[in-house]
């Protein structure tokens, strides 16, 4: 091998070696999950498109002071009988580095078809609430929230 | 295993057989999301959330919650419940470390 040659190969394993070892030690560091917005829907509806409705009422705050604690509350107008209930209650968000919140899976013994829980908001972002009925269809309401102080720092 | 301190929260706090009650349930938990670094070390703090609620009431499980990191510290989880005779309402809830608790109540309709 020629002096030159010896370089050359010597360059791109240094090219090779920066390229892999940041990214893996990236990967090690950051163990959370990194679901984006529109994989989590289409994991959620299978492809199907969500409808709007007006059945769905999702109460968010406009404007959230402290994205850390921010209340959602998800009411559905639905009889909850054996024949025609909510199968599931799905939180997602638009622009955190997990877009999945949380999945509640009702039964009809719930009798009523609302969820309210707490989230943290990474910063003004979309609110969603994704609903899975009975009878195989999905509906789906969006609210903006604004927040003044990100609360996944 | 550590203890966390739970909550289970009925309303109205009196209700009769075939009432729809809301059922809330509270538990101080760190909801760590494994992003966040701490201050003084530098270093980032292990992800450490609960991952899954199970609501049961009389051995019948209710409600199902799937849970990720997003959710805030102290997790409060709200649902409804029809009444139906007199028993338990547990509530299980695990982890991603795999730690596991419950927390029970006694449902006594009244009239």
């Amino acid at each position: 091998m020629k002096r030159r040659d010896f370089f050359k190969h010597l360059g791109s394993a240094a090219v090779v070696a920066a390229t892999v070892t940041p990214t893996m030690s990236f990967a090690a560091a950051k163990q959370a999950n990194t679901i984006s917005y529109k994989n989590a829907l289409d994991a959620i509806t299978g492809g199907k498109s969500a409808k709007t409705s007006k059945s769905v009422h999702l109460k968010v705050p406009e404007i959230a002071e402290n994205g850390a604690v921010v209340p959602v509350t998800i009411t559905v107008d639905s009889p909850m009988t054996d024949a025609d209930y909510v199968k599931a209650i799905h939180i997602l968000v638009s622009k955190n580095g997990n877009a999945r919140c949380l999945d509640a899976h009702l039964t009809p013994a719930n009798g009523k078809a609302m969820l309210a829980t707490r989230v943290k908001l990474n910063g003004t972002q979309d609110v969603s609430a994704v609903i899975a009925l009975s009878n195989g269809e999905f509906l789906i309401a969006t609210q903006g929230v604004k927040v003044t102080i990100g609360g996944c720092g | 295993m550590a203890k966390r301190k739970s909550l289970i929260k009925i309303k109205p706090k009196k209700y009769k057989d075939g009432d729809i009650v809301k059922v809330s349930f509270m538990v101080m938990h760190p909801m760590e999301t494994g992003t966040r670094k701490d201050k003084k070390t530098k270093q980032v703090l292990p992800a450490k959330y609960i991952n899954n609620v199970k609501f049961a009431y009389n051995g019948k499980v209710i409600t199902t919650l799937n849970v990720w990191e997003t959710l805030s510290t102290n997790p409060v989880f709200t649902t409804y419940m029809k009444i139906n005779g007199k028993g338990n309402l547990t509530v299980n809830y695990t982890d991603n470390t795999g730690e596991a608790n419950e927390k029970s109540k006694k449902i006594k309709p009244k009239g």
